[in-house]
């Protein structure tokens, strides 16, 4: 039985479908992505799972039960880390994670939870006295206290700094090894990248793929792009002759090549035939952003993307 | 310990670290007492413009009022407003719990915030002014539950309401000096014109400092105070839980 089933999920605010007709289920012990730009539908999708909101047709399913009818049966086995939830600036550490952990029936030891969100020496410090990433790591800390099975994570690294943002993503794969099911939401495509097993791309509140990352990129069937310089001069015609390449071109100095992802063995072994030594070459690879583009025409709104990668 | 004891203990522990909420919901008021008993010469006689009674006669259940009248226009509301404009609400939706619970939790807290402060003013005005102890106790106990519910009642009502913690400040402000006005902060009520006084009675701030001094000194309350305190209770009360906003 999947984890979440989400089966011709629709939801319209003042006559505007923000979510229509998504379909996907979610599988135990995988991390399965939510990925698509900004006001794509993706949160309420989520809430929707969560029983916050009630979809206009179609069913949700949380390890069989109905988010809304089996409200306290949901509740109890699925974690969820809220979009922008803060908590009151002058409590601590440890009386957020008490005060949540007296809601649940069977909650985490707390002293060992903070310890494995690496917050123990933050036990007593007030929420307000934290780092971004430390209050992140507490938001965390809140969804996991339950013992649930499964986590809702909605755009957990929005904000953070680059470090912050890769310990938040230890922290993610950590969750899975311990067997919990996570669905995380993100707009940012190196998330999804580097974290799921499988994610579905959503824009404009429509399912628009759902595989793996790597086959999504493989399905949209990109060329591969590699660019080096050469110790020797090389005719382009040479390579463009290769079975494999598609274009040649000069950049700056540099060859740049376009064609399947089988042409890198045609092309060393082509110039080490004409003995010469490709210098500073590099493989380009295609990312779930080029795929992003191949599907939907548009690129995602890039803005953190550019701050991280910098 | 259960959900509700482990929440009243730690939010009970976050008021107490609010310079400002300490300050004005438990030591201003009791302030304002000492200083007019002090300030003043003769605040503790009888005086005949005051209708025989002292100054501090008249200020001690306005000061338990003023305290009151501070945590429920200005901290209720803006508490509740913060934890809407946090998330915490929404947060509370995602667990087995309802987040009501965080509501009842601020309402206790607070009850036992302004109980303390009428406690602190009953004592100061027996041991500091030699009043004597409330002589209707039980009437008196009666009017600061009333006075409490309906003025917690108001505040729980814009609490239910606001989406930030300064909208709800700005909202009990704009009730709080009419409110303190009608208690006699500023100006003692048997001073005032009959047709204010007449307002005042009809103001839950007004009919609680009535049922206050009334019970102080002996007699039972008006049934008019405490008719007006129940239904402020009542109406504001219910329309907080009816209009109650979860995120």
């Amino acid at each position: 039985m999947p984890v979440i089933e989400v089966g011709g999920l629709t939801k319209s605010y003042d006559d505007e479908t923000v979510v229509d007709d998504v379909s996907f289920s979610v599988e135990e012990g995988e991390i399965f992505a939510i990925l698509g730009p900004n006001g794509a539908g993706k949160t309420t999708t989520v809430e929707s799972i969560a029983g916050l909101r009630t979809p206009d047709s179609g069913r949700v399913a949380v390890f069989g039960f109905d988010p809304i009818v089996d409200r306290d049966e949901v509740r109890s086995l699925l974690g969820i880390q809220l979009q922008e939830s803060r908590f009151q600036d002058r409590v601590t550490v440890s009386e957020i994670l008490e005060a949540f952990a007296s809601l649940y029936p069977d909650p985490l030891d707390i002293v060992i939870l903070l310890k494995r969100l690496g917050l123990d020496d933050k036990a007593d410090t007030q929420y307000r006295r934290l780092s971004g990433g430390q209050q992140q790591r507490v938001s965390i800390a809140v969804a996991l206290v339950g013992q649930p099975r499964a986590v809702i994570l909605d755009e957990l690294t929005t904000g953070l700094d680059p470090q912050a943002r890769r310990e938040a993503w230890g922290l993610v794969e950590e969750l899975r090894d311990s067997g919990v099911t996570v669905l995380l939401v993100t707009h940012f495509m190196e998330e999804a990248e580097r974290l799921a097993d499988r994610l579905a791309l959503i824009d404009r509140g429509h399912l628009v793929a759902l595989d793996t990352p790597q086959g999504l990129i493989d399905s949209v069937g990109l060329e591969q792009r590699i660019r080096f310089t050469t110790s020797d001069p090389v005719e382009d015609d040479w390579l463009a002759r290769l079975p494999e390449v598609t274009s040649v071109a000069r950049s700056n100095g540099e060859i740049v090549i376009t064609g399947s992802d089988k042409m890198l063995f045609s092309i060393v072994s082509l110039l080490d035939r004409h003995e010469i030594v490709p210098i500073r070459f590099q493989v380009e690879q295609t990312t779930l952003d080029d795929a992003f583009v191949a599907i939907t025409g548009r690129r995602l709104d890039s803005t953190e993307d550019a701050e991280v990668t910098s | 310990m259960s959900a509700l004891g482990t929440l009243t203990n730690t939010q009970f522990k976050v008021f107490l670290r609010e310079p400002i909420a300490v300050f004005f919901g438990l030591v201003f008021p009791v302030l304002v007492l000492v200083v007019i008993g002090t300030v003043f010469p003769g605040a503790s006689e009888p005086n005949a413009e005051l209708g025989g009674r002292s100054l501090v006669d008249i200020y001690a259940p306005i000061s338990i009022i003023l305290g009151l009248a501070t945590v429920a226009m200005i901290f209720l509301p803006s508490v509740l407003g913060g934890e809407r404009e946090r998330g915490v609400l929404r947060r509370f939706s995602t667990t087995p719990v309802h987040p009501r619970i965080l509501v009842t939790v601020h309402l206790l807290v607070q009850f036992v915030v302004v109980a303390i402060g009428m406690v602190a003013a009953v004592l100061v005005s027996i041991l500091v002014f030699d009043l004597s102890f409330p002589e209707s106790a039980a009437w008196f106990v009666i009017s600061f539950v009333l006075g409490s519910a309906s003025l917690l009642s108001v505040g729980l009502l814009i609490g239910a309401l606001v989406p930030t913690a300064s909208s709800g400040q700005g909202i009990g402000m704009f009730l709080y000096f009419p409110l303190l006005f009608f208690a006699g902060v500023y100006i003692p009520l048997e001073v005032m014109p009959q047709g204010v006084r007449t307002v005042s009675g009809f103001t839950p701030s007004g009919a609680a400092v009535q049922a206050l001094s009334d019970s102080w000194a002996g007699a039972v309350p008006e049934v008019s105070s405490l008719v007006v305190m129940a239904v402020y209770a009542v109406v504001a009360g219910s329309l907080a839980v009816r209009l109650f906003r979860w995120d």
